[in-house]
């Protein structure tokens, strides 16, 4: 009886282990087969932490390399203001406050919100982030991002243009170039442990790929020479706007280009459209005088004149049509020379009238005019030039002398660069190369013609007459000691709104290139209703002279020490 | 099977376990070792950049330009009046002609340029 009280009790624990070990085995079975997809979801996403790997965003240089447009790393500031006490939350703001220089209110509104993550502020400063930390507030956190920044403020500001917040293209090359400097993203699952922290392995992962570098024509040391310049121009004679544009004439190379007024690339976020768009290449103007060249150029080009044929200005006063014509001083009897260099506008318009209107339209085209220079940049206009069959009765007094018709500095920059390089209109370009990381070129511009529009012969003869200009005419204020100078002097009345010519606002410009025998640059200078002076002669002709001063001198200098170092390297062969 | 045999077997079970087990938090304790140094790393090489950037900004043509043109009037200099400089192991040495080979007749016969003094007319 003893034995089998003892068996049966051994039987009923053996029992109750088989049933407990037959339901853990249902119980594997079930998590196993019917819960395994859901539970090894919920582990994934524990375990797991998808991050987006931002690209760095591609570097624009200048021809010599020099960064222009750059990354640097910033932290920018989250808080979690489930995690603040309430009790701390206006000290955290009244701190807050006074380092991030931001509204109380907006932070007090920020961290009312019931999140576990919020941003209070973007990309802050290296100083900012150093005195946050050092407040070692619970609840405030860092992540790290990339900011664009531009070391040289607001230098080629219009050229460059600059990027948002979120690294994304908004005006200028960072806008038009977007698509290659801003790179692929990718992306890594990372591992993360029991406490949220990520860990430094990944179950997968596809590597950002970065943005290509961009190489501009533009020339840093020319930038800040023609800026400097174009600033005293601008703040002397009280202008409402100007714009200067440097040119290689020979490859159509943009070596610089700027505008007043301007702005700080670093801190461009409350700056007004006007400010920010590209005059040279936006704004139309009646070219004035020196447009008198087109004209001057037909008449040599199609054997109608030469420099010693005199024409009778009328004493100051000739009627064409119903409009009587002036000049600014009276003249008599003038060689064709002496018309371009005083800038006789009746000499000009009996040119005109000899060739006639369509040769005048034809030459307006072959110069480029009413087309874009197909520069690449954004936000070029066609500017204005009338056919024949639109031209009024004294459209032949208006437009030979650059009334009626618009252009912008860039086209002019083309224009004159026929001159100074044989007679062959190039495309102005800005972009150099494109290159990956490696230095590997993906995309590189050449010079190109867009046509012929003079012989090599013409294209010399204008170039002798736009000499005498600086030297003996109306751009005597170009001219440049020790270098000579070719060039030519614009006073353009504006247009008022109601249609008539305006008494008190003008259009001052000087043209020109420099040195005159082999030009290395072709620098156009346009200063918007200066005042109380408003001469081209006088306003824009002393920018050109110091800035191709300068710019031939330094370019010289370059020249000279990229031929040394060719040397050297010739003789470390022997 | 006899019983040496099951714990020695089991025991090699046991053995390789706990080696697998070291292994995966030996791979978990060298991540958290690598995370702190490559916060550190990074740290570094983030403020390496500022400190580029930095240098780069105060630099530049617009501040270092409108500081000067604030006192001087500065100009482009010529060509005479530049000076090369070319890097020694001492320091620099001036360089305005491109650097030619000595050759063992020009060291013989003394065949070099003497130094001269010339003034320049710009």
């Amino acid at each position: 009886m003893y034995i089998s009280d003892y068996r049966r009790r051994c039987e009923a624990v053996f029992l109750f282990f088989l049933i407990f070990l037959l339901f853990c085995i249902a119980r594997l079975f079930y998590v196993q087969f019917f819960r395994f997809n859901y539970l090894a979801e919920i582990a994934r996403k524990q375990h797991n932490l998808f991050v987006e790997l931002e690209p760095r965003r591609g570097t624009i240089f200048d021809s010599n390399l020099k960064p222009q447009a750059v990354n640097i790393p910033v932290d920018s500031l989250y808080a979690s203001p489930n995690s603040i006490k309430e009790k701390d939350k206006e000290f955290v703001i009244g701190k807050l406050s006074s380092i991030l220089s931001v509204n109380s209110s907006y932070l007090r509104q920020r961290l009312s919100r019931k999140k576990s993550f919020i941003w209070l502020a973007r990309k802050i400063t290296p100083e900012q982030s150093e005195a946050i930390k050092q407040l070692k507030i619970k609840g405030l956190g860092f992540i790290k991002e990339s900011k664009r920044s531009y070391p040289n403020s607001y230098l080629a500001s219009h050229i460059l243009g600059f990027a948002g917040v979120d690294n994304t293209g908004l005006e200028g090359m960072e806008l038009y170039l977007d698509k290659y400097l801003k790179g692929e993203q990718g992306w890594g699952i990372y591992l993360r442990d029991a406490r949220q922290n990520k860990l430094d392995l990944w179950q997968q992962m596809v590597l950002p790929k970065d943005g290509y570098d961009v190489v501009l024509t533009i020339d840093e040391v020319i930038q800040y020479i023609a800026e400097r310049e174009l600033d005293k121009a601008f703040k002397t004679h009280n202008a409402k706007g100007a714009c200067i544009v440097v040119m290689d004439p020979h490859t159509g190379a943009i070596l610089a280009l700027a505008n007043r007024p301007t702005y700080d690339l670093n801190n461009h976020a409350d700056v007004n459209k006007d400010i920010t768009r590209n005059r040279a290449l936006c704004d139309m103007f009646e070219p004035g005088s020196v447009f008198k060249v087109v004209t001057a150029s037909a008449a040599i080009e199609e054997k109608k004149v030469k420099e010693e044929d005199r024409f009778f200005c009328e004493n100051g006063e000739y009627r064409v049509a119903n409009h009587i014509l002036h000049d600014h001083e009276p003249k008599g009897w003038l060689s064709f020379r002496e018309v371009i260099e005083e800038s006789s506008n009746i000499g000009t318009v009996k040119v005109a009238q000899i060739l006639g209107p369509e040769v005048v339209y034809r030459y307006m085209k072959l110069f480029g005019f009413g087309s874009k220079t197909g520069i690449d940049m954004l936000g070029e206009i066609n500017g204005v030039a009338k056919p024949p069959k639109q031209w009024s009765k004294v459209s032949i007094s208006a437009i030979p002398i650059g009334q009626e018709v618009g252009v912008t500095a860039i086209q002019l920059a083309a224009a004159y660069s026929v001159f100074a390089n044989g007679g062959q209109l190039m495309r102005p370009y800005i972009i150099q190369e494109i290159r990956d990381k490696q230095g590997e070129v993906i995309k590189r511009n050449s010079p190109v013609m867009t046509n012929k529009t003079l012989s090599l012969d013409t294209a010399s003869r204008i170039r002798k007459i736009l000499t005498g200009v600086v030297e003996e005419g109306t751009g005597r204020l170009a001219k440049i000691e020790g270098l000579s100078a070719a060039g030519k002097t614009g006073t353009a009345q504006k247009l008022e709104p109601n249609g008539t010519y305006s008494h008190s606002k003008f259009v001052g410009s000087f043209i020109g290139f420099a040195p005159a025998e082999e030009p290395l640059v072709t620098i156009v200078v346009m200063v918007d209703e200066p005042h109380p002076n408003y001469y081209g002669g006088v306003v824009a002709a002393p920018v050109f002279k110091s800035v191709a001063h300068d710019a031939v001198k330094y370019l010289k200098t370059m020249q000279r020490d990229r031929e040394v170092v060719a040397l050297n390297e010739n003789k470390r062969i022997y | 099977m006899n019983l040496t045999r099951f714990l020695s077997i089991v025991g090699f079970i046991t053995c390789f376990s706990l080696l697998y087990v070291y292994q995966q938090t030996e791979i978990f304790r060298l991540a958290y070792t690598g995370q702190k140094k490559e916060v550190v790393f990074q740290d570094l090489l983030d403020k390496n950049y500022v400190l580029k950037y930095n240098i780069k900004s105060g630099a530049s043509l617009t501040r270092i330009g409108n500081k000067i043109s604030g006192s001087n009037d500065f100009q482009m200099p010529d060509t005479y009046r530049l000076v090369r400089l070319a890097p020694t192991r001492d320091g620099f040495r001036l360089n305005n002609q491109p650097a030619g080979r000595e050759t063992l007749l020009s060291k013989i016969f003394g065949v070099k340029r003497q130094a001269e003094a010339r003034t320049i007319t710009p």
